[in-house]
């Protein structure tokens, strides 16, 4: 089997134990919308100030709420599946892109949908031209999110304290993409290019790809 | 234990002498008596970026020969680094009030990022401290160590790659902005903290071999009771 084909079909699975579970559908994506909602309770519902913070709003919560994704329960391997992995010949480096890549379509998908949800009750302040630079920075945050919280995850498998520990692991690195992200839009308002920001997305996530891949097999030796 | 003495002493002496070079430089036009800051604020952050820097070099060997010693010094290198950060991030903090009027900048890059490479050390220590077995330990913190030091350059060049209210680098190819007394100022203040580094390391592995060798003699509580065996269950 290729790395390709392990990828994929690491992928695959991981989609169809999602499909099962439904931890990011039914569970994280609602308690987002409902975290989006309390927010301009805490504003005292003043709508002004709501549409000018909207889509802060939506990064940030799209990072906190996006780690809760990366570090799925069911994206979760046990000892005993590592094991049937390993003894397959699986490439380490192969389970990482899988598991990117399965965690790439589900964070996209979820932060796409927050951005629905953000723009039906925030009504942000997008400048003209905003909302595709937003979809394309959503597509790259999802990917090095994804990347990062597989790597964090992989790091604290096992551990009891696990999920807040892996944010604590996740949320300071996970800046640049909030930085690359939000300064693309405030880039088109300020009328400036937009490439550096698209650009720092870009090479955050490649970076990132790199240490995964690179580090696969430290990661799976880590592990046991 | 005495070769640590030695280095403490000689550190204190150093630091001494550092400074003594700060609080002798003139003034700073513009800054008064706040550019004496010069003498910790830039000589802390150098120890961190050292540090740090140790802490990747220690991980990669662990990766590569797995000896304890390698991981020893990753650690302690951290909590080292760890300190001076939040040295430097305080420092940084006083200063910006005196000179920008705000201790803290949303849009300053330099300050961010100094602040995110805090945490994401703090996490490798919170890591460390969740893991009991010092083999997984080993390995786990040695990856995050290797990842978690790209923030370093990122520290560092954030200051030319962003708009910055933080000044660019003082010494550069083409030679310093500073003149003379406060570019010895803050060069002798660099190695006086180097200095302080070595020594506090070498105190800070004497211990970590000392837990190390403990550890097989430390129990924990409960350990004296175990579960009975089959075969001793008599049928009641």
């Amino acid at each position: 089997m290729t790395f390709w084909k392990q990828a994929l079909e690491i992928a695959r699975v991981d989609m169809v134990v999602e499909r099962r579970a439904g931890e990011t559908l039914r569970i994280v994506l609602p308690f987002s919308v409902v975290a989006l909602m309390v927010f301009p309770l805490a504003l005292g519902l003043q709508l002004n100030i709501v549409s000018v913070v909207g889509i802060g709003v939506f990064w940030a919560l799209g990072i906190l709420f996006g780690m809760q994704v990366a570090l799925r329960q069911s994206a979760t391997d046990t000892a005993e599946r590592r094991d049937l992995q390993a003894l397959a010949g699986v490439d380490p480096a192969a389970r990482f892109a899988g598991r990117v890549l399965s965690g790439g379509v589900l964070m996209a998908g979820f932060l796409g949908l927050m951005l629905l949800a953000t723009a039906i009750l925030f009504d942000p302040n997008v400048p003209r031209g905003g909302w595709p630079v937003l979809l394309v920075s959503t597509v790259l945050v999802a990917i090095g999110l994804t990347e990062l919280g597989t790597l964090a995850g992989e790091v604290t498998t096992g551990l009891r304290a696990r999920t807040p520990l892996a944010s604590l692991i996740v949320a300071p690195l996970a800046l640049p993409l909030v930085i690359g992200a939000s300064q693309a839009v405030q880039a088109l308002e300020r009328d400036t290019s937009i490439l550096p920001w698209v650009l720092l997305l870009i090479a955050s996530d490649l970076a990132l790809a790199v240490a995964g891949v690179a580090l696969a097999r430290p990661l799976e030796e880590a592990t046991r | 234990m005495r070769r640590v003495r030695i280095l403490m002493g000689v550190a204190a002496i150093a630091v001494a002498i550092g400074l003594w070079f700060a609080l002798t430089a003139p003034p700073d036009a513009l800054q008064g008596e706040y550019a004496r800051l010069l003498g910790i604020h830039p000589p802390a952050m150098w120890l961190a970026f050292l540090a740090f820097g140790v802490t990747a070099l220690g991980s990669i060997m662990w990766l590569i020969n797995r000896a304890d010693r390698w991981d020893r010094l990753a650690s302690a290198s951290v909590e080292i680094g760890v300190i001076f950060t939040a040295i430097g991030l305080f420092t940084g903090m006083v200063w910006g009030q005196a000179v920008w009027g705000t201790p803290w900048d949303w849009q300053d890059p330099r300050l961010m990022s100094t602040a995110v490479m805090f945490f994401v050390y703090l996490g490798y220590l919170a890591l460390r401290n969740a893991i009991d077995d010092p083999t997984v330990r080993a390995r786990r913190s040695a990856i995050l160590g290797v990842v978690a030091v790209i923030q370093v350059p990122l520290v560092y060049f954030s200051v030319n790659l962003f708009r910055t209210l933080h000044q660019t680098q003082s010494i550069r190819p083409d030679g310093s902005t500073m003149p003379d007394e406060m570019l010895t100022a803050m060069l002798v203040n660099m190695v006086a903290f180097t200095i302080l580094y070595i020594a506090l390391m070498a105190a800070r592995l004497d211990v970590a071999r000392a837990e190390a060798e403990a550890k097989p003699e430390t129990s924990l509580a409960g350990d004296a009771v175990r579960p009975p065996l089959l075969n001793e269950i008599e049928d009641v």
